[in-house]
């Protein structure tokens, strides 16, 4: 079965609905809906003509990411491209549904390449906010929330998964392999450096006395042990209230004077 | 000061409207501009805007206040999580009507419940609801039957939205009784006290999960290698690189009183060089 260019660019359009945070489908349309293979593979087979092909192949691939949580902005494998994507080029190959899911697979490491991208790239979208909540611009802040961010996923969504539709996995897989190597992995560590700047401006609006040994504390805390962070937050409470009764029950005179 | 609040009591009212409004824009907005730095703090402007235009309408100050206390770093699952945006929407309305509620207090809650609520929701929602649901998808899916994408979408849908919904209400419920009943006394700075605290800690096991470079480096040493991370490191102090990075940060932003884009370029930079170094 050959793709036309229209249908690369639809199936494209699938991957792009089904990445999480695209706004179309509100967010649980994105995440559990069109990034499941499932979904995503009947709607690529109704694309290419196929609806039930497609959905037999899209469940297949969808087998092994049953279980698939993505918390926290991580994201270690992409069901949602090898849905797209995975489908197409099976449908192409008229491969068995057992054999798509080798087929799809290798696609994760652009999937991760395009996540990455996108959660290291929005930043300067935050940083330009950051600019018109200076000026009170509220109605700015609101554009550059959705606009820019999302022109730009579109692009990085829509084109590679397109072209590996049009022109076959086999053409496009040295350019994903050169991509996943340094680039990947220079873009990876950036992304674990980043949020260090978002939790740094939480604890400076806190900023009280104590709180950067509160702040180590739990560091420490989920470092040293697997607790969950549930679990740390209910131990944060019992601190918090033993700190409080000790603090405020002693100072609870000045405290009514300045109230 | 006092004046003011006691002459405008109640006079900011927000109707069911608003609230239900909001719950709409962080329904399909929420994660438009996810991102590595505050991930969904943009998310949570867009979807307050509204609500921040009609109290803060009329006070520039304090709506520019509103604005920059809510671009800090927030992250929680959006849909249980929804219950701390209506516990926050019900302290706006409060704070625009005179009630004593500080940043901290606003800042405190959003910190001290973002992490657990988000461990919950994850836990429930895609790591027990989605399951059952795809397995049932699946099992039709792979007969060819198309049902299977169909129902598993209508059932999604049918569940999580009406528990989001939920959720977000009762949030704001919950958060217009209890400030209601806690206003009078001393126990609103007991709150906030107790919720900063509670906040930081929450706060340092974020940053230990998220902010997660290691060092890959080996050192040779005569004809002992000596691998960074595993030997060195990880024997100090496992999480030093983190910790480092992130009270570094601080430093720059608290003492040094840098632009975060400032910080941002170092971070990028720091990453860049360590990364193609093998450093990091």
């Amino acid at each position: 079965m050959h793709i036309t260019l229209l249908q690369a660019f639809l199936i494209g359009v699938v991957y792009y609905l089904g990445t999480v945070g695209t706004p179309w489908l509100t967010l649980l349309g994105s995440i559990s809906f069109m990034y499941k293979p499932l979904v995503a593979g009947t709607i690529v087979g109704f694309i290419m003509g196929d609806p039930v092909q497609g959905c037999i192949i899209g469940a297949a691939i969808n087998l092994p990411y049953i279980a698939f949580i993505s918390a926290g902005g991580t994201v270690p494998v992409d069901p949602g491209l090898a849905g797209s994507l995975g489908t197409a080029l099976a449908l192409a190959a008229n491969v068995q549904p057992a054999v798509a899911t080798t087929v799809a697979i290798p696609l994760g490491l652009l999937g991760t390449l395009i996540w990455v991208l996108h959660m290291t790239v929005d930043v300067f979208f935050v940083h330009m906010a950051d600019k018109a909540a200076a000026e009170s611009d509220l109605k700015k802040i609101c554009f550059l929330h959705i606009v820019p961010p999302q022109i730009f996923m579109f692009l990085i969504c829509v084109v590679p998964v397109a072209l590996g539709a049009y022109f076959g996995v086999s053409y496009i897989s040295p350019m994903i392999k050169a991509l996943t190597g340094t680039p990947l992995h220079v873009l990876q560590v950036i992304g674990q450096i980043l949020p260090a700047i978002g939790i740094a401006m939480n604890l400076r609006a806190i900023s009280r006395p104590g709180t950067l040994l509160f702040f180590i504390l739990g560091f420490i805390l989920k470092t040293y042990t697997s607790l969950n962070v549930i679990t740390i937050a209910i131990m944060a409470g019992i601190v918090a209230y033993f700190y409080t009764k000790l603090t405020e029950g002693n100072s609870s005179a000045g405290n009514s004077l300045a109230g | 000061m006092a004046e003011t609040n006691n002459n405008a009591v109640k006079a900011k009212k927000l109707s069911k409207k608003d609230v239900v409004k909001a719950f709409w824009r962080w329904t399909f907005f929420s994660h438009a501009n996810y991102n590595y730095e505050r991930l969904e703090a943009t998310g949570l402007v867009y979807s307050m805007s509204p609500i921040i235009k009609k109290l803060y309408g009329d006070n520039p100050e304090e709506y520019k206040a509103a604005i920059l206390r809510h671009m800090q770093f927030y992250n929680t699952e959006p849909h249980f999580g929804g219950v701390i945006n209506g516990i926050v929407i019900a302290m706006e309305e409060e704070r625009a009507n005179g009630a004593d509620i500080s940043d901290e207090a606003i800042n405190g809650v959003k910190t001290g419940l973002m992490g657990p609520f988000a461990g919950i929701g994850d836990t429930l929602w895609q790591g027990t609801l989605t399951p059952i649901l795809l397995a049932f998808g699946i099992s039709l899916g792979a007969q060819g039957n198309l049902m299977g994408p169909v129902l598993y979408g209508l059932l999604m849908f049918g569940i999580m939205l009406p528990i989001a919904y939920i959720v977000w209400m009762k949030g704001y419920q919950l958060g217009k009784e209890g400030l209601e009943s806690l206003l009078g006394g001393n126990q609103l700075k007991m709150i906030i006290t107790g919720a900063s605290a509670m906040g930081a800690i929450v706060l340092g096991a974020l940053a230990s999960s998220f902010v997660a470079v290691s060092s890959p480096l080996i050192i040779q040493i005569g004809a002992v290698k000596l691998s960074l991370q595993a030997d060195v490191f990880d024997k100090l102090f496992k999480g030093i690189i983190p910790l480092l990075i992130t009270l570094g940060t601080l430093f720059l932003l608290k003492n040094r009183r840098m632009k975060s884009t400032t910080v941002l370029f170092i971070l990028i930079a720091l990453g860049a060089v360590c990364g193609l170094l093998g450093i990091f």
